[in-house]
């Protein structure tokens, strides 16, 4: 169209009677806004088959006749709930994959309970996942899975594999895992140790509310829920940004608190020592070796995630013992990889790709 | 080069809109990253993490007693309460898993077949990695 179409009286017309109509209905769908109940998560179908404390492992309903044999586990991080993986149909991550032929399973969290504040990183890599391994065996009959696992729920995965040597896992699918915490920069500055009193902070709090680290999230781009509500209200009128937006909204508001012992060791020794980088992390006395890790691993790294950088998830690359790996830089920022319609056109396929023929 | 002629809407339409807030965003943004990458930072953080604790703990003292003298339960007391029902849902949970593991046993016949675990990758398919 030209510009002189554009501002012809009845293009000026067509324009006034546009930006009325969205006014209007951005005002009344406004009032919507701030009245409604929280926004409904959620597209398929799951069940609870084991609980131990804040550890819960849901079973996602499989939707195929036909699946392939090896199970896939999903780890959420454990200050996220892991609806992120779930959130609506069309955005959702475990549709797809349902769709696509896999048993999936998830282990998301509870808030921990004060008389949890005790559970370390050997609970989570050691207990809790050994345990879900074990229930999805006797669900299955398969004795090994693919473990995935997002943000810190990658490093608990990795860990893991690390300390068991891949036994019973076939498969490493990690989202945005940081490895080398050198470079996880803001939460290096935010926790610097010749500053940070962390036996203080855990001691006095036991159990560490999402308030602590979502203000370091804050800092670092202190514009991002401003600009993210300036973009809602010019997309007011438009009822499936609205709806995508407040579903990703309650998700960051619902941040869990994490156990103290848990807090402690993650900055002690993976931020301040860098131990799973460097070949130093024990656990119950073993070493975890990211040489030890033989599976193939997909790693998938946001190409413009300020959460998780490049270099702080790339040395699965070298550092593992791993001769099948394969590695996506995908579009976008950290969320990005795990929910949207953008990752269901661009990225998912791909995953599906490289682990249908690894899943036989 | 052809002037272009002065539109009263385009500041309102979705992509100037997004433009401009997109833009404010990266400079708010990039100066903040700037600020945090300086030394003082850290040590800001880490003073303004125990000033949050000692005012919360300063201040949980405070509410216990004004509850106390109010004859309502505390925080802990609440906590206390708390801590005995998640228990109490705990046994729930496990008492729901071993009925539904012998439900499932027992009338294994009416549960919905589980799908066969022989799916292979289709052939060719165009978006293997």
């Amino acid at each position: 169209m030209s510009e002189a179409e554009q501002l012809s009286p009845e293009a000026v017309a067509e324009r006034v009677r546009r930006e009325i109509d969205r006014a209007m209905k951005r005002n009344i769908k406004g009032l919507d806004f701030l009245t409604a109940p929280r926004q409904d998560v959620g597209a398929m179908a799951k069940e609870l088959v084991h609980r131990e404390g804040t550890a819960m492992l849901y079973r996602y309903r499989p939707v195929m006749d036909e699946i392939y044999r090896v199970p896939l586990l999903i780890v959420s991080p454990p200050s996220n709930k892991g609806y992120i993986f779930d959130l609506a149909p069309g955005q959702s991550m475990v549709e797809y994959l349902l769709g696509r032929g896999y048993d999936v399973f998830n282990l998301d969290w509870a808030p921990p309970r004060r008389d949890e504040a005790h559970l370390g990183l050997g609970d989570y890599v050691d207990r809790f996942i050994p345990d879900c391994l074990a229930t999805i065996a006797r669900i299955t009959g398969e004795s090994e899975v693919s473990l995935s696992g997002y943000c810190m729920g990658g490093t608990l995965a990795t860990i893991h594999a690390a300390l068991h040597a891949g036994n019973g896992v076939r498969n490493l699918v990690l989202f945005a895992t940081p490895v080398d915490f050198t470079h996880m920069h803001l939460f290096q500055k935010w926790s610097d140790r010749r500053h940070f009193d962390l036996d203080e902070v855990v001691d006095k709090l036991g159990i560490i509310p999402p308030e602590i680290m979502m203000g370091a999230f804050d800092l670092a781009r202190p514009a991002n829920r401003t600009a993210g509500r300036m973009h809602l209200w010019t997309n007011m009128w438009n009822d499936e940004f609205v709806r995508s937006y407040r579903m990703f909204d309650r998700w960051a508001a619902e941040t869990l608190p994490v156990p103290g012992e848990y807090f402690r060791e993650q900055i002690r020794y993976l931020m301040w020592d860098n131990a799973l980088h460097e070949g130093t992390l024990e656990i119950g006395g073993r070493k975890a070796l990211l040489s030890a890790i033989k599976v193939p691993i997909l790693n998938i790294i946001a190409q413009h995630d300020h959460v998780v950088s490049l270099e702080a998830a790339r040395p699965l690359r070298d550092r593992t013992g791993c001769t099948d790996y394969h590695e996506i830089v995908s579009k976008g920022g950290h969320v990005s990889l795990v929910a949207g319609p953008a990752a269901l056109r661009r990225l998912w396929p791909h995953i599906d790709g490289w682990l249908a023929e690894r899943s036989v | 080069m052809t002037q272009k002629s002065f539109d009263p809407f385009e500041i309102w339409s979705g992509a100037k809109w997004q433009e401009m807030v997109q833009k404010w965003e990266h400079e708010i943004n990039d100066w903040s990253g700037k600020v945090t990458e300086n030394e003082q930072f850290g040590a800001m953080m880490g003073q303004l993490t125990k000033v949050q604790i000692v005012a919360q703990n300063a201040f949980a003292e405070q509410m216990e007693t004004l509850l106390r003298n109010l004859n309502l339960p505390s925080k802990a007391q609440v906590d206390a309460l708390s801590e005995r029902l998640d228990a109490i849902e705990d046994s729930i949970e496990r008492v729901r898993l071993a009925v539904e593991a012998l439900a499932t046993k027992t009338a294994a016949t009416e549960a919905p077949p589980e799908p066969k675990r022989t799916r292979k990758p289709p052939a060719g398919d165009a978006s293997r990695a």
